[in-house]
Parts: structure tokens; sequence; C-alpha cells
């Protein structure tokens, strides 16, 4: 399986929605603390032992905690950075002339972006600034800002089949979900005792959610009956940092943590984790399944790696 | 917000308002999927009647005077964390009294009070010439109310005041005279006395000697009274400026900390954060870490400028259309309704993918190597059972994979994939749909080619046989105005002749 060593901690892997052999990294300097980030482009490489190709990077002042493709433009992507920015990069220009964007309005660092997969035309951007913006790429400034949360937003995820619906994980230990049609918040869920990291939409049970916590844990709830979650995937070491539903598969799921594993669940049967995956050895902070290739998983931390592979293969295999 | 919102209310048209939905579809503005509403609502909104134990509860919480203190976000997060919905909350907060402006109120009391106490003493004596003083001005004209109001308050004042003189003078002065009196008769007895009694001149001398000694033990005692105070005020003085040394340097401490804090701020706040997240395991960074809170800047950073170089560059027009999701394939491909979740998408051109890199694959394998799936797992970190069985075909119609093409032309119209949805388009049942549809195109597709492309669906698929809709029938609309015209004069001749025969029959 390929491997690619970047020159910064790794923060985030988002596959590409229009190449499949396409995929993005984010990375920061100095794990993220203080330094300079950058965002690769790669593409998967003909054969497996062969190294990936990395076909453009770009170089920020901050490190870039988040990228995300977007739905409707085939070169264009999002970065998140720790400078509060966002920058907007067109792969179809020549370096020189990116990136074509620069968004600033958070106070605080951007911890991530997410695409609308339904409408195609906005994002959504959550920051520690306690805030969750809403773009769209022909405006130089946000649409909306939803300023709800008591402490930083870690996550805001599009719901898959609902144009309008997002969800947001934030460090004051909730979960909310929005509606953009709706000046707040439509629901809250008091999801974990601790901090939440992530949340990610069931991609063929719209009302399904899950959320990664500090607490070790992972729970997958039905909003329709938030009261108790569906289920508690327990198995991580550490804090929970990303998790993400299979785009191919109702049931399944993978997750990654600070105990530098990265775990696949099927929350549906009884012992709930189906594999285990021991290959970074730093905390394992990135995560993504290709919407277009059923099975590929790929995975950054901050031992300044990325691993493509598929689901039932070995990460290090040659 | 008391009730849980129906967003069907008010909203844009947007394409999933179709009356004829299978149940089973949550689409946007869907059906009751909660237990306690009868009406549609979406799913998104909290349904649960407020709990009246929960918020009593939460009131309680309220009232409590140190909660009373802390900012008002952090009770709303406190109140979320333990489960209330945002109507509870609500709720409490309304049925908490608003915390009086207890302090101001006090303050005004207390110096309401002095000034109404000294007012009665003054009113007593004064009350005949203050009677005098501005009655004429007070029932003046009303602009002038105010002024002799002052003008009053001021001649009371003052009037008091030589009042208490007086009283002084009455009361205080003959008091003081008679007791003069009093201790100069007192003398004058003494005196008297001490001439009857004769006392010898050594007793004289020795009382006098004696008084001397006792007022010196006086005067000893005063000064070394005052001494002892001097001493302690010397002392508490020196204390205090100890304090004060303490103090300073505590700040001079706190400027110097600020200082580097503002020299790094972004780091220290981050380094907290990392802190907050309570890794517990000894971390790598932590090389790092020491540096910053050294205050030294890690050597490896550049300075980067990372600012577009042109703000308004036009984004380059994509070369691909974007591809369906596979969790709506599968559902169209479950329902038998015409593709509503692709509507806003290129439903009709999603078939027209494109790989966008011509792989020289091995001669073995037409398929790239990352989508070939592993029947044998040969190393798994845990050795867990094999579950391919999750990878069985989800869906019976896999994605279709045309030959990969370089970039993508406009094509002929694509095969009709679902001839449930060219039927639908071909006969619309509210016209609303279809202008719906347009508007969503119009608003959600960047690309002008992807609208022509539909017109250009449209027109071949139909043949022809379409209604016109909007003039974008550029192709037909002139064969259909020959054919019109052509068939209006039939109509009209047959309408004569219908006419003429209802007024023969009538």
């Amino acid at each position: 399986m390929p491997v690619f060593k970047t020159p910064f901690n790794g923060y985030s892997v988002k596959f590409s929605p229009f190449y499949e052999s396409r995929l993005a990294v984010s990375t920061a300097q100095n794990f993220g603390i203080l330094g300079n980030g950058r965002v690769h482009i790669l593409d998967l490489p003909p054969t497996p032992s062969s190294p990936f190709v990395e076909l453009a990077s770009f170089d920020t002042a901050d490190g870039v905690y988040d990228v995300a493709w977007s739905e409707s433009h085939d070169s264009l992507l999002v970065a998140a950075v720790a400078d509060g920015s966002l920058k907007i990069y067109d792969l179809s220009l020549p370096p020189t002339s990116n990136p074509i964007r620069s968004l600033q309005e958070h106070s605080r660092e951007v911890q991530s972006v997410d695409y609308n997969p339904v409408r195609r035309d906005s994002f959504l951007s959550s920051s520690w600034d306690d805030s969750i913006k809403l773009w769209t790429l022909d405006r130089p400034t946000s649409i909306r800002s939803f300023q709800e949360h008591a402490y930083c937003v870690y996550a805001a995820v599009w719901n898959p089949r609902h144009a309008d619906v997002f969800a947001s994980a934030s460090g004051d230990c909730t979960l909310r979900v929005w509606d953009v049609r709706e000046p707040g918040s439509t629901m809250v869920v008091a999801a974990h005792e601790f901090e939440i990291l992530s949340c990610d939409w069931n991609k063929y049970d719209d009302c399904v959610i899950a959320t990664a916590s500090v607490d070790k844990s992972v729970r997958v709830w039905d909003i329709r009956t938030y009261r108790t979650p569906l289920a508690v995937l327990n198995g991580h070491g550490y804090a929970v940092r990303k998790v993400k539903f299979s785009p191919h598969n109702r049931s399944f799921l993978v997750s990654c943590s600070y105990d530098m594993t990265v775990c696949a669940w099927d929350y549906m049967v009884e012992d709930a984790r189906i594999g285990q995956y021991g290959h970074h050895t730093e905390f394992a902070v990135g995560l993504d399944m290709s919407v277009l290739v059923e099975g590929l998983i790929a995975s950054t931390g901050w031992d300044e790696l990325v691993y493509v592979w598929q689901y039932g293969t070995d990460p290090r295999a040659p | 917000m008391a009730t849980p919102p129906n967003p069907t209310d008010g909203n844009p048209p947007t394409p999933a308002t179709q009356p004829t939905q299978p149940t089973n579809q949550d689409q946007q503005d869907s059906k009751v999927e909660a237990p306690s509403q009868t009406s549609p609502t979406s799913v998104f909104v909290n349904s649960e009647p407020m709990r009246e134990e929960q918020v009593q509860n939460a009131v309680k919480f309220l009232s409590h005077p140190k909660v009373r203190g802390s900012p008002v976000i952090y009770r709303r997060s406190f109140l979320e964390k333990k489960g209330l919905t945002k109507e509870e909350i609500d709720e409490a907060f309304k049925r908490v009294p608003d915390p009086p402006p207890s302090a101001t109120n006090v303050n005004q009391d207390a110096e309401v009070k002095p000034s109404s106490s000294s007012q009665p003493q003054a009113v007593v004596q004064t009350l005949q010439p203050a009677a005098a003083a501005p009655p004429g001005t007070i029932s003046s004209m009303r602009s002038r109310f105010h002024w002799s109001h002052a003008v009053f308050a001021i001649g009371l004042l003052a009037v008091s005041g030589a009042g208490t003189a007086v009283l002084i003078k009455k009361s205080i002065v003959p008091r003081l005279k008679t007791w003069i009196r009093k201790v100069v008769l007192e003398e004058e007895d003494d005196i008297v006395k001490k001439i009857d009694s004769k006392p010898s001149l050594a007793e004289e001398a020795a009382a006098a000697a004696k008084a001397a000694a006792a007022a010196a033990a006086d005067v000893a005692k005063a000064s070394q009274e005052m001494l002892n105070s001097k001493n302690e005020e010397r002392r508490r003085f020196e204390e205090f400026t100890n304090l004060l040394d303490v103090q300073v340097r505590e700040m001079k401490s706190m400027t110097n900390a600020i200082r580097k804090l503002e020299g790094q701020s972004n780091t220290q706040g981050r380094a907290s954060f990392v802190d907050q997240e309570d890794h517990g395991i000894a971390i790598s960074n932590s090389k790092i870490m020491a540096m910053i809170q050294r205050g030294e800047r890690p050597p490896n950073i550049r300075d980067i400028n990372d600012q577009p170089p042109n703000p308004n560059q036009q984004p380059s027009n994509p070369r691909l259309a974007p591809r369906a999701k596979p969790w709506e394939l599968s559902q169209a491909h479950n329902s038998s309704q015409p593709l509503q979740s692709q509507v806003s998408s290129e439903g009709l051109t999603s078939k027209v993918q494109d790989n966008g890199v011509t792989y020289q694959l091995n001669g073995d394998s037409s398929v790239p190597w990352w989508q070939q799936k592993n029947v044998k797992i040969t190393e798994i970190e845990n050795g867990d059972e094999l579950k391919a069985g999750i990878y069985g075909q989800r869906f019976s119609e896999p994605p279709v994979q045309p030959p990969v093409q370089r970039s993508w032309v406009p094509p002929q119209p694509p095969p009709v994939a679902m001839p449930e949805a060219a039927e639908a388009i071909r006969r619309p049942k509210p016209a609303v749909q279809r202008e719906q549809l347009v508007d969503d195109q119009s608003v959600t597709n960047p690309s002008d080619v992807t609208d022509e492309l539909l017109r250009v669906t449209k027109i071949s698929e139909s043949g022809g046989a379409m209604e016109v809709n909007g003039g974008s029938l550029v192709l037909n609309s002139s064969v259909e105005i020959n054919g019109g015209s052509s068939v209006l004069n039939s109509s009209e001749i047959q309408e004569d002749h219908s006419y003429e025969q209802s007024v023969h029959s009538t």
C-alpha cells in the first residue's frame, strides 16, 4: 500500500468527489501549535508498491487544520487555516495564481470545513471562536453565522440527504442539529460528558448520526430518540478524534484516535468493532472514506504519514 | 422559539415537495416520525413536550445565588449539557424572577435616609421662616416649579444651619458658663479652705511636690503613650510599605508575563487547548511546547505570504459534472419514483462520468488496484474475522462506468436510464414542479452548460410533443407556430360550423 511522507504533521485527508485516485492532505508544522502549513494534492500510484504522485502543494502562513473538496468544481478545494481564514485553491490555475480567495472572518482557528453534497454550492466552517459560518464560492463574505455553542466547535457536517440540515460537534459537550432556514439550532443533544471532537451523518439513515468524544467512545444516535444512543462503541484507548460513516454501507463506520489506531465498526452487531489498524506511530487525526471507491480508506496523523488502503487489507503491506 | 418551527411554512420551493412519495423516504419537510406530534414536521426538530420536573430543577439551579453571578451563556450551556431542550431552558429562564437591582436600591435608600433624618429637625424650627420664603414662587408658573423647588431647599438648609447655630448658642453656652462658674466656685472654696486650715509650709511643699510628681508621672505616662503609639504607627507604616512593595513586585511580574503572552498569544492559547483535551500520554511535541513556554520561536518557521495574488480571480470552469453519490443511486433504485434527490443535481447527466485520469494499467487487471476487493485478508492487526460480507453488492445496479474520457463534451442525449423519469418529465403533473425544477437548476448550477443540456435532452426526448416551456424550445417553436396556425384555421371553421348548428337547433 502506498505511503506518503509529509514534511509537516498531518491533520486531515479527503478524497476527491470527482477523481477516484485523488486526495488532498492538510498539514501543519510543529504539530499545529505554531508554524506554517501546507496542503498536498496527491494521486494514487498505478501500483500499490509505487509512491504517491504529488500533483500540487500550497504553503500557508499558519497550519491547515482541514481541507474540503468542492462538489461543484472538480479543481477547487477549501482549506481551513489556523489563523482563522479559509483559503480557496484552484488546481486548474498555475500555482502562482493560488489561492484565489482568502476569507478572513473567524477570530480564532478554523477547525473544520465541509462542503454541501446536495446543493453543491455552499460550505460550512467551524471554529474555535464558538461559531459556524456558511459561505458560497461567489461571495466574499459569509452568508450566515451560527453562534450558539459555548465553546469551540470542532466539526460541522452537512446532512447527506437534506440540503439545509447540518450538525455540529462542540467542546461544550453538545451536538447541535441546525437548519439553515431557521434562525437557530433545532436540536440540542447532550451527547457526551466530555468534549465532542467529531460527528458524521449516516448516509443511508438520514436521522442517524455518530459522535466521537474525548471520553474514548463513539456514540451512534437517532436524533428522533436522542435521549439514549443507538450504540456506544468502546474500544479506543484515548480520545477519538474523527469518525466517518461509510458512503456505501449503512452500518459501517471508521474512527481514528489519539491511541494511534484506526478502528472499523459495525454498530448494528453485538461485537461492534470489526477492524483495528495500528499503522500510525503518533496521533491519528485525519480519516476519510472514498465516495467513489467502495472500501477505500485514507488516514493521516502526527507521524507525518498518509496511508491509503482497502478495508480488509493491511495499510503497511508493501 | 416556543414551539418547534414547521419548516414547511413560507419556505422557498424545494425540489422534494412531491405528494406522491413513498413513506419510507425522508426528504426535506418530511412526514411525521416523532412520537408525539400528529402534524407533519421535520424530524430534525425536537418535538417532545416540556418536562415540568426538569424545568423546576432548572429554576432551582438558576435561583442559586452563585449561579446568578455567572454569565448567561454558561448557565445555558450547563442546562444543555444536562439534557434540557431549548424550550425547557427558555421556560426556566422565564420563571426565574429577574434579579432585582438590589445593590443600587440599597445605595439609594442609604442616601435618602440621612437627608430625611436631617430634614425633620430643621423643619420644626424653620417652618415659620421657611413658610414665608417661597410660597409665592411655588404657586407661580409651572416652568418655574423646579427652580422654586431648588430655592426652597437651599433656603431650608440655610435656615436650618442658622437654627442649629442659635440652638448651640442658647443651650450649650449657658451650660459652659455654669460649668465654668462651678469650677471657679470650687476653686475659691478650696482656696478658702486652705487659708482656713493654715497648713505648714512643709506640708504645703510636700503636697506641692506630690502634685508635681503626680503631674510629672502623668506627663511621663502620656509621653510614653505617645511614644508607643508613634512606634506602632511607624510599624504599621512599615508593614504597609512592605505590602505595597510586594504588590508592586507582583504587578511587575504580571506585566512581564502579559508581555510574554502578547508575544506569543496564539501559541499559548493553542497549547492550553492541547492540555485541556486531556491526552494523558507523554506527547512527542513536548520539546516544542517547552520552547514556546520559554518564549522562543521554533526556528523552522518561515514568513509566508499566503494571500491571494488576485482576490477577484474567477474560479475556472468545472471540467466534470458532479457525480451521483452512492446513497442517492441506491435510493433511486429502491424507489419507483422519479429521481427526486437528483433533481437538484444533474441526475440525467450523471451517467457521463469521467475518471479524469487515464491510467496505464498493467495488462493483467483492467481495474485499478485500489478498487479490487480482497477476498482473503492477509494481515489484519487484530486478526478479526472476515467481514467482507458487509461489502456484498449493496445495490444491484452498480455505478455505470463508461469508457474513460479525457474531457467532458456535451453528448448526444444520454440513454434514458429511468423510463419513469423520462415519463414524468414529459408529462409533469403540476406545472409548478417543472418551474421549480428549472428554478433550482438555475440556482444550484453554476454552469450554464448543464442547463442547456437539460433543454437539449428535453427537446430530444419529447420530439416536439412537449408543451412549450418559456420559449426555450427554439427548435420546435417555428414548426409549432405553423402547425398552430393551421390548426387554428381549421378550428375556427369548425367553430363556425358548430355555431351555425347551434343556431339552427334553437
